[in-house]
């Protein structure tokens, strides 16, 4: 077990719209490098948690300590100059501009590491660099889930939020989108990703929550949670 | 040939001044989130704070310094008034339509009732400059030279600085999409005031640059303009940068050549039947909607 070094800790954090709770004082930890995954059916509430941790959901209660800081109260634009950031659900791109253009954007908090990062992001998602000049509103769809992970890393965060990378790619893009999330938690980004696909997130991540309406249901290693009966059962299909 | 050359002249000067409205309108709707039907009656008196100014003394870089002063802190000022009827969502445009169109009453009779007894005020020829060029009836002034080259230049430092540079791309990205400009940690607020600034400092410029090509301002002018800046944007396109560049430069072009060639007194209503085809044609306008 790795020592206890938390780069993230929420305590009883709700999120609420109007009368529907979508969060329900959770509870949840990522450790310095590590990689944790969040699963659970539509509707359980992980895209409004990752939204809260970035402050674009406002929580309703409990804290969000970010390397010992409560950010909980903070605008987006500080909590992201402190190193974290979402990989938005769907990818959230600038269309009309230009692939360097949005990566160029991502780099909002971070202008001085600007070449370094490039490249980085260029070694990660090659096709990135080769259509550089392109419009970003006509890459596959493939493309702009990397475009939105590469535009992610131009700000050097310390913790990457994704939220459900996987949807609606094939079946190959998917792997090889989760073969670059496990490449960048290698080279030492903790993450924490939400996901549908359960059998990916858990091969995946070290660690795993399971939640269901609005609260953490489950929480355990994810090697030990793939072969979990129960979790097989309502996650993986039931084989 | 002469007619043409002169009316080419003051039509691509009135045409870069149309641009310069569209692009200031447009900036406010695509960063903002706002109808700022008022911003031309904002460039109006910023005119007679130079033709105020111009009374007290003849340093026209105080003129100039007065000018785009007023401007920028009328701009700033309707900030928090728009800030509290923005909705996050997008364009609330019923809500800052009404409020900018009040805006624009205020101003209206303010320079109606108090400078000058609401008559029109005349620039000094120190300001608009001698006849250039002369063929018959058609003259080209200095200041329509002034305002010709001026215009040109503006427009083209603002579309570098709108395509070219960092503070430019976060504008378009807010524009663009907000949730990803969000994403991505531009500060929307800050970003959305110092656009106020920008257009602040584009409407100064704009009314030197009128004051020198009209050589007048009267306290309807803005409302007038205001009529074809809207026009324009909606024909481009509302929120469409390169389109509100073309429209408002042919706008200016072809109602020059109306007054050279038909009338002075139809050019208007040549240009609003031109626009109408347009619309009805393509309600999006010519080069797309962008919010
Ligand atoms: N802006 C909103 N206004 C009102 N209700 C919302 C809003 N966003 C989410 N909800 C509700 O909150 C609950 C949790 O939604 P959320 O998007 O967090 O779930 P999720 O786990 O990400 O689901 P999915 O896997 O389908 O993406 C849902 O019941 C949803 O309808
Ligand atoms: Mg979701």
């Amino acid at each position: 077990m790795k020592k206890k070094n938390n780069i993230l800790k929420i305590e009883h954090l709700s999120v609420t719209y109007g009368p529907i709770k979508a969060v329900k004082k959770v509870n949840l930890e990522v450790s310095q490098g590590e990689y944790v995954s969040l699963i659970g059916a539509n509707g359980a509430g992980k895209t409004s948690l990752l939204k809260a941790i970035l402050g674009i959901e406002k929580a309703e209660e409990g804290n969000i300590l970010f390397l010992g800081e409560d950010i909980s109260r903070k605008a987006t634009d500080k909590i992201v100059s402190l190193g974290l950031c979402l990989i938005p659900e769907g990818h959230i791109i600038f269309s009309s501009m230009t692939v360097l253009e949005n990566l160029q954007l991502g780099a909002y908090h971070n202008p001085s590491g600007f070449e370094e990062n490039l490249q980085r992001v260029f070694t990660y998602f090659p096709i990135l660099k080769k259509r550089s000049s392109q419009i970003a509103g006509t890459l596959s769809g493939g493309e702009q889930q990397m475009l939105s992970m590469g535009r992610a890393l131009m700000s050097k965060p310390k913790l990457i939020l994704v939220d459900e990378p996987s949807l609606g790619l094939a079946p190959k893009t998917v792997t090889e989108i989760f073969d670059i999330l496990g490449e960048l938690n290698r080279e030492g980004y903790s993450i924490l990703l939400a996901e549908q696909n359960a059998k990916k997130a858990l091969e995946s991540s070290h660690r795993c929550y399971v939640m269901k309406t609005g609260e953490v249901a489950i929480t355990g290693f994810s090697s030990e949670l793939i072969d979990d009966p129960q979790i097989r059962q309502a996650y993986l299909g039931g084989s | 040939m002469e007619i043409f050359i002169a009316q080419l002249i003051s039509g691509i000067a009135l045409g870069s001044i149309y641009v310069l409205l569209v692009t200031g309108f447009n900036l406010m709707l695509l960063v903002a989130k706002i109808i700022q039907f008022a911003y031309p009656q904002i460039v109006v008196i910023s005119m007679y704070t130079c033709w105020g100014v111009l009374q007290l003394t003849d340093n026209k870089f105080l003129v100039i310094l007065a000018g785009i002063t007023v401007s920028i802190i009328l701009s700033i000022l309707s900030e928090p008034i728009f800030r509290k009827i923005t909705s996050t969502q997008g364009v609330d445009i019923n809500a800052s339509f009404i409020a900018s169109m009040g805006m624009a009453m205020i101003i209206m009779d303010v320079m109606s009732h108090s400078i000058n007894y609401g008559f029109p005020v005349a620039f000094p020829p120190e300001w608009i400059g001698g006849n250039l060029l002369s063929f018959g009836l058609i003259t080209v002034s200095k200041g329509q030279l002034y305002a010709l080259m001026g215009g040109i230049i503006a427009v083209l430092i603002f579309f570098y600085l709108l395509y070219r540079t960092n503070q430019g791309r976060f504008f378009r990205a807010i524009a663009e999409n907000r949730y990803a400009a969000c994403l991505v940690g531009i500060p929307i607020i800050k970003t959305s005031i110092f656009s106020y600034f920008i257009v602040g400092v584009l409407g100064g410029i704009t009314a030197i640059l009128f004051s020198m090509l009209i050589g007048s301002a009267s306290p309807w002018l803005g409302e007038f303009v205001a009529l074809k800046m809207l026009a324009v944007s909606i024909v481009a396109g509302l929120g469409n940068l390169k389109g509100g560049l073309f429209c408002g430069l042919i706008l200016g072009i072809l109602e020059a050549m109306a007054m050279g060639y038909i009338s002075g007194s139809w050019s208007n209503a040549i240009a609003f039947v031109v626009m109408l085809v347009i619309v009805l044609i393509k309600p999006q306008g010519l080069f797309g909607s962008r919010i």
